[in-house]
């Protein structure tokens, strides 16, 4: 071996434990939430604590689903109303991004600045409008009043993003339909939306996790168990009469990371590129 | 037959989106979904918001709201718990973002070695961003428990203290230990932002620099760091105002307490509104802390307004 390559494997090496070393904190406390899942609600307890799972259980999750929280209800609503939720962005979105993208009209740059700024806006001072509305209107404790308080935020961040997505159609092939003969709703149907589609898609999932993780506005606008979504069911069961189940509380956590996770993998590449876009390029 | 000129009838109309006029008209009917909702849940209560912080308006009161004019305003002067909200905003905000960014930076450079698995170790390290804030909350709850928390048990072993410490029921150390838990959460988004600028500079710049004789310190002062300038700019106002207004974490772990420490002033107004049920004042409180972040908001677009083309 010459000396050269040596060093460049020590180096190598000497990096990789470094790297390793600096990323345990963040890897620690994941690790932490995933096998105390798995252990006994004694073991959870256990001072000094168990590193590893023993005996690993699956009682916590088997737990959740027998109801003694109401966990299965809270999901059930959760998804609902961010489907909903997602939906109702994705269409509305991908109409006013089209526009925003690809036609000229006047007031475009005020309403593009509008949008960007509500993503500043803190929720808290629109949730007490919304909940003196919401009393007034009956959307208290309603499916229809959580998907509509959830689009405050899904909304004005689909559209840019949206815009986004159709701005990164060259027009070319948009105008070169239109010279074939297309119409613009037979270009928009025809040539766009499958260019577009994966667009679509990370959008309404964009919209759906943030429905998903979602604490303040269904902690107040959903009192009753029948509508509250995962977060504030979660947060007065562990926080309540279920306090101190450790073990219980980070299976139910996992559970809703899960589906997070899933979606996040397929989303990481327009993450990257939405969120890096503009800013990496200057 | 009728189908046919129905369809000939709609051919024409389309075509004359392709005027001017009619481009605007057909911009008007797409964006208009979008924008009424965003009337309805952004800006009207925006405006309702305003207008309740000019009221004496609490819930619990039968007689129903009485106009307060601007004396709530005159209130939050003399509102200690206000102050004490708007400085422990800073403080969260600002820990959170500083020791992030460090981590974030420090991290993205170590993974642009090219080291082997390196996209994999990536991938690891941003499992903490995906983390719903709840689960944080409850992971860092837990974590941070005075009996069987690990990082007591950690600390002890260390030697670093020498028995329990009541992270969250004490107020310096229930403010470290929720500014931790969000850190945790962040650090993965700094790290993915200064990676993908990393990755943009040319990689001859820097063999040109070090062809010139240029240590790799003088290469990262000189290159890496001016060349992400933008990107960490963009990120840190980005980032401070996401976490000035981050309620789910702190609600989760400590409400606010114990007694302020931990209250920015999202947990105050929520606190205001709706366990004290003083929604006149709670929508004052809410509003000044608008105008405070429309000023820092300015910036951001101002800032970002040159890398996007709006």
């Amino acid at each position: 071996m010459t000396p050269k390559r040596m060093r460049r494997i020590i180096k190598t090496t000497v990096l990789y434990i470094i790297t390793l070393v600096i990323m345990m904190p963040l890897l620690f406390p994941a690790y932490w939430l995933f096998s105390s899942s798995f252990k006994t609600n004694l073991a959870a307890y256990m001072t000094p604590p168990q590193w590893f799972p023993s005996p690993a259980t699956l009682e916590n999750y088997a737990n959740l689903t027998v109801g003694y929280t109401d966990f299965i209800t809270y999901v059930r609503n959760s998804v609902i109303t961010c489907t909903a939720t997602a939906i109702l962005a994705m269409v509305v979105a991908s109409l006013a991004g089209y526009a925003i993208s690809r036609l000229r009209f006047s007031g475009k740059r005020p309403l593009l600045l509008a949008i960007l700024s509500t993503q500043m806006f803190p929720h808290v001072l629109i949730l007490i409008s919304l909940y003196v509305m919401y009393r007034q209107l009956g959307l208290i404790n309603t499916y229809l009043g959580l998907i509509i308080s959830f689009t405050t935020f899904a909304v004005p961040f689909s559209v840019w993003m949206m815009k986004g997505f159709f701005d990164g159609i060259p027009s070319e092939i948009e105008e070169a339909a239109l010279i074939d003969g297309c119409t613009r709703l037979g270009a928009l149907r025809h040539v766009i939306l499958p260019l577009v589609a994966p667009g679509l898609l990370a959008v309404s999932l964009f919209s759906f996790l943030d429905g998903w993780n979602n604490l303040l506005y269904p902690l107040t606008l959903a009192t009753s168990v029948e509508v509250r979504t995962i977060p504030p069911g979660l947060l007065l069961s562990f926080l309540g009469q279920f306090k101190h189940d450790w073990a219980g509380m980070m299976a139910a956590s996992v559970v809703v990371t899960v589906p997070v996770m899933i979606i996040f993998v397929f989303l990481q590449r327009f993450l990257v590129r939405g969120l890096t876009a503009g800013a990496v390029k200057g | 037959m009728s189908f046919k000129v129905e369809t000939i009838a709609w051919r024409k109309w389309l075509a004359r989106w392709h005027s001017p006029w009619n481009e605007t008209g057909l911009a008007m009917l797409l964006i208009a979904p979008a924008v009424a909702i965003m009337g309805f849940v952004i800006l009207y209560p925006l405006v309702r918001g305003a207008y309740l912080s000019t009221l004496n308006y609490s819930l619990l009161d039968p007689a129903g709201p009485t106009p307060a004019y601007l004396n709530n305003y005159g209130k939050i002067l003399q509102d200690k718990v206000f102050w004490e909200s708007l400085w422990n905003t800073f403080f969260f905000s600002g820990a959170s973002v500083l020791f992030s960014f460090i981590g974030g930076l420090l991290l993205a450079i170590l993974l642009d070695q090219n080291l082997p698995f390196s996209r994999v170790l990536r991938g690891i390290c941003l499992i903490p961003w995906i983390v719903p804030f709840i689960v944080v909350g409850f992971l860092f709850t837990y974590i941070f428990n005075f009996d069987v928390g690990v990082v007591n048990y950690i600390l002890r072993a260390f030697g670093v203290i020498d028995s329990n410490q009541p992270w969250l029921a004490r107020p310096n150390l229930a403010m470290t230990a929720v500014i931790t838990a969000n850190v945790w959460n962040q650090t993965p988004f700094y790290m993915l932002m200064f990676l993908a600028g990393l990755q943009s500079i040319p990689s001859e710049l820097k063999d040109a620099a070090s062809i010139d004789g240029a240590n790799p310190l003088q290469v990262f002062w000189n290159i890496t760091i001016p060349h992400l300038q933008n990107i960490m700019v963009i990120t840190t106002i980005l980032m401070l105002i996401r976490n000035f207004n981050n309620f789910p974490l702190i609600w989760v772990m400590t409400q606010g307490g114990p007694i302020y420490s931990t209250t920015t002033l999202v947990i105050y107004i929520f606190r205001l509104a709706f366990s004290d049920f003083n929604f006149g004042y709670a929508a004052t409180v809410a509003v000044i802390w608008l105008v405070m972040l429309m000023v820092m908001t300015a910036l951001y677009v101002r800032r970002f307004e040159r890398e996007i083309a709006l």
